[in-house]
């Protein structure tokens, strides 16, 4: 059984905005998607820092673009998921899903 | 506000490229820059790179976590065992040696028992960490016996420009370096233990090439 990859807030949603965007996933598109679809305003060095555990954890790869004149003659370095990626996203979600359900609380039920 | 072609501060981009730790820099620095042209100010751009800058280092810190154990054991273990390693020159016997073991004895035994003292809780720690490799334990051991032994060297040469030392209050028969307050002996104290496990433990790796971007920023 391969070993489990544990991931921290901030590593599930910036790999949830890597999936999202798919063949446009860089850094730029990324904080976008955390404001407009978390409310977040994430600093973009907090973002690579996620996207550099998660690559190291294998669960996303890089590859990097063309230069552009638009960002000074630097190239952009996309994300993508790795299998291993979308694995633990699944499990995430379904330990999350179990952790949630049955709670009054949060369904709008009293207590 | 800025327009769509102005550059940002030429400062803030040499701290992103020489003081930022990580591996994704240039891209970072590609979509600050691609960012701060769709209209961010200066000091957006500022508060950016200082927040890489320290997210960077914690990331740094977290990952080399057993290196700075060691670094902090290794200062803080002479506090505790001066006194115990106090008597180790007369223990050896040092008058009775010959040059240069007698000077050896003399001057590097309490040092280097000392850089030796802190040596497990490097291994504890690269051994927690899956990292523990004998070879890179002897490395760090090796490379800081020989920064201990040229620092103490260093400040005994120091010590003899009368110009340079002051006299200890309350114990008029020590000196010290006046350019070596107490606080910058510890922080080149910490900085030999922190440079030794660095290179001790780092094994050479073998990179990709990647092509690298035209920086015309």
């Amino acid at each position: 059984m391969p070993k489990r990859s544990y991931m921290g807030e901030m590593e599930l949603m910036v790999l949830l905005a890597v999936v999202r965007l798919g063949d446009d996933a860089y850094g730029v598109p990324i904080s976008d998607e955390l404001l407009h679809l978390a409310g977040r305003e994430v600093a973009l060095g907090s973002i690579y820092a996620a996207l550099d555990r998660l690559e190291r954890k294998g669960l996303v790869t890089s590859l990097l673009g063309e230069p552009t004149p638009e960002r000074g003659g630097r190239a952009k370095r996309y994300f993508r998921v790795t299998p291993a990626g979308v694995r633990a996203l699944k499990m995430t979600r379904k330990a999350l899903t179990s952790l949630w359900s049955g709670i009054p609380l949060l369904e709008g039920r009293r207590l | 506000m800025n327009s769509g072609e102005s550059n940002p501060p030429r400062s803030a981009l040499w701290l992103l490229r020489h003081a930022c730790p990580g591996s994704h820099n240039q891209a970072l620095t590609g979509d600050l820059v691609e960012k701060f042209r769709q209209g961010r100010s200066i000091g957006w751009f500022w508060k950016q790179v200082l927040i890489a800058m320290a997210v960077g280092v914690l990331g740094d810190a977290r990952r080399n976590w057993p290196h700075i154990s060691y670094a902090i054991a290794g200062t803080v273990i002479p506090a505790f065992l001066w006194k115990t390693v106090e008597g180790v020159p007369a223990f050896l016997h040092w008058w009775d040696l010959r040059w240069p073991l007698s000077q050896m004895a003399f001057e590097w035994s309490r040092g280097a028992l000392l850089a030796l003292a802190a040596l497990p809780v490097l291994a504890v720690g690269l051994m927690i960490s899956r990292e523990f490799r004998w070879v890179s334990l002897f490395r760090t051991a090796v490379i800081n016996l020989a920064l201990i032994t040229l620092g103490h060297f260093l400040l005994g040469y120091l010590d003899t420009f009368p110009s340079l030392t002051v006299p200890v209050p309350g114990n008029p028969d020590l000196r010290r370096i006046v350019i070596l307050p107490p606080p910058v002996i510890k922080l080149l104290f910490i900085s030999s233990f922190l440079v030794s496990a660095w290179l001790g433990c780092t094994s050479p790796r073998r990179t990709t090439p990647t092509a690298g971007p035209v920086d015309n920023a």
